[in-house]
């Protein structure tokens, strides 16, 4: 392939060359990162180093499994109220609640807070109900719209099948778009993982990575800070790569090809 | 061009009086009948066509045939006792071949057993196999939908709404984007299915004129009429005492061409 074959639209590349491409501008990103840095921001140089330090150290690990556990617990009382939402969505009692959960997206969570310190019995819950509020109505949103694209006619074939709409609700929405969910739950993730530092430099006494950044940045300590970022950010894609390899693995549909 | 001998029994599917109205009329008094047709010593089901122009309201009358959507006036009734239409009467082949996207073909033809009122004998996995055989998706059937091309995809879900019972089955444009050789093995295919049994009733909504009417008993000219809101039937067309029925070669005779030339102009 040419070099100038690079620089032309809708140009299909090799899944082959695409890495190479992702490499070469890798590292010239790494490369002028590393000769434009100053003082104040960290080269990559520093950055590995103070990674290494980290990662030797009891208390990143323990930090580490302290946002895991949290994640964790936020995504499956997120993933379970908005899959509750969204199925009640197709009941029109509960249209309006589903379409008020998504407007909640405009909902700034610095204005909660108080409220959230004021309901919740310990800084651990408030984490987590913040942590819920600021996912729920992201992942309606994909839910809902994941729900909007179905066909119509596959509700009807439910029917010239003689299934009631219980039924067709469960092939159709539920069992048939359950890869979708797991998609949604892949593409929401991130919003998640995002808000954990943020919701731990809320409520600190239980640590996390959220509490390790907040405090390096508290004692102008930016190579470790940088490092932290850093290993949240490949934590972010080795769960998103883990999840769609699980999404493969799961529904093996998802990976075909349409033939005509 | 043979004229055959045969007659025409009860009705199995009468429409009266079926009128749609959205922001305007979209059809308008619609009334036909399909009646059983018996030939002696012949296992005779009824294909019939309901032919019309694009956008002129087939898919909407398609729909309250099968009763997905009541009529804003008018009647359905359907089989020997001639009862009220209701969705799962009628088996639905629409124009894209919907699957469960999430099942295999087995899988799929298993939930249309399990859910027949009037399941075939032996076993649902003889059963299913055995279909599969006559019907050349043996070697398919632990595949997904997605792995199936467009024709095979058809045939699934022509054998989907057979083995659900239904004798009554709906088929949306059967012929579109197919290549020759696959249109003339969907109609062998449709013509093969609807002689299994005496009441099996195969109703083809297309534009498609030619091919539907070639494999066609009757037929009905679905169109407006000049100056006036909402479609009817312009024409009814009885191909058997035309000498146009049962005949696998009618296509390329030149009196059916020309018929069907003819025809064009109608809609």
């Amino acid at each position: 392939m040419a070099i100038q074959e690079f620089f032309s639209p809708l140009k299909v590349i090799s899944k082959r060359t695409f890495f190479i491409l992702a490499f070469v501008e890798g590292v010239m990103a790494l490369l002028i990162w590393q000769l434009t840095a100053g003082e104040l921001i960290p080269t990559p140089a520093r950055v590995a180093t103070a990674i290494i330090g980290i990662l030797g150290t009891d208390y990143f690990y323990s930090n580490l499994v302290q946002s895991l556990a949290l994640i964790a617990e936020g995504m499956g009382i997120s993933i379970a109220i908005a899959l509750l939402v969204a199925y009640l969505s197709l009941i029109p009692v509960f249209k309006p609640i589903a379409e008020f959960v998504i407007k909640c997206r405009y909902l700034t969570l610095t204005g909660l807070i108080f409220f959230f310190t004021l309901i919740t019995s310990n800084g651990h819950n408030l984490k987590l109900s913040l942590l819920v509020f600021g996912i729920v109505p992201f992942f309606v949103t994909s839910l809902l719209s994941v729900i909007d694209s179905i066909n119509v006619q596959e509700y009807e074939m439910c029917r010239t099948l003689r299934m009631n709409s219980w039924r067709a609700l469960l092939e159709v929405v539920i069992i048939g778009r359950f890869d979708l969910v797991l998609e949604v739950i892949r593409q929401n993730f991130a919003i998640a993982w995002i808000m954990i530092t943020a919701v731990e430099g809320i409520s600190m006494s239980e640590g996390g990575l959220g509490t390790m950044l907040i405090k390096s940045n508290k004692f102008i300590n930016i190579d470790n800070a940088f490092a932290i970022l850093t290993i949240v950010f490949l934590f972010g894609i080795f769960f998103d790569y883990l999840l769609g390899v699980i999404r493969g693995w799961l529904f093996p549909y998802t990976k075909l090809q349409l033939l005509s | 061009m043979t004229v055959r001998q045969y007659q025409k029994k009860e009705a199995l599917l009468k429409v009266s009086n079926v009128s749609l109205r959205y922001d305007c009329l979209v059809l308008r008094d619609i009334s036909f009948e399909i009646d059983d047709i018996i030939r002696e010593g012949v296992t005779q089901g009824q294909i019939v066509s309901l032919i019309g122009r694009s956008g002129i309201g087939k898919t909407c009358l398609f729909r309250i045939l099968a009763g997905l959507i009541k009529p804003t006036t008018g009647t359905v009734l359907i089989d020997h006792d001639q009862h009220p239409v209701r969705a799962g009467d009628v088996g639905v082949v629409y124009q894209n071949y919907i699957l469960f996207n999430h099942r295999t073909i087995y899988d799929n033809l298993r939930i249309s057993l399990e859910r027949s009122q009037t399941p075939p004998g032996g076993s649902i996995d003889a059963v299913i196999k055995e279909y599969a055989a006559e019907f050349s998706l043996t070697e398919h059937l632990k595949k997904y939908p997605q792995q199936l091309s467009g024709g095979q995809r058809q045939r699934v879900s022509i054998i989907q709404q057979v083995l659900n019972g239904n004798r009554f089955v709906l088929l949306d444009e059967p012929f579109s984007g197919l290549d020759a050789i696959m249109v003339d093995k969907v109609k062998q295919l449709l013509v093969k299915i609807a002689n299994m049994h005496e009441d099996n009733t195969f109703v083809i909504v297309s534009h498609n004129i030619d091919h539907s009417l070639a494999i066609s008993d009757s037929a009905f000219i679905i169109a407006k009429e000049e100056g006036k809101e909402g479609a009817v039937v312009k024409e009814s067309i009885n191909l058997i005492d035309m000498g146009f029925a049962w005949d696998p070669d009618v296509i390329r005779q030149q009196e059916f061409i020309d018929f069907c030339a003819s025809i064009k102009d109608k809609i």
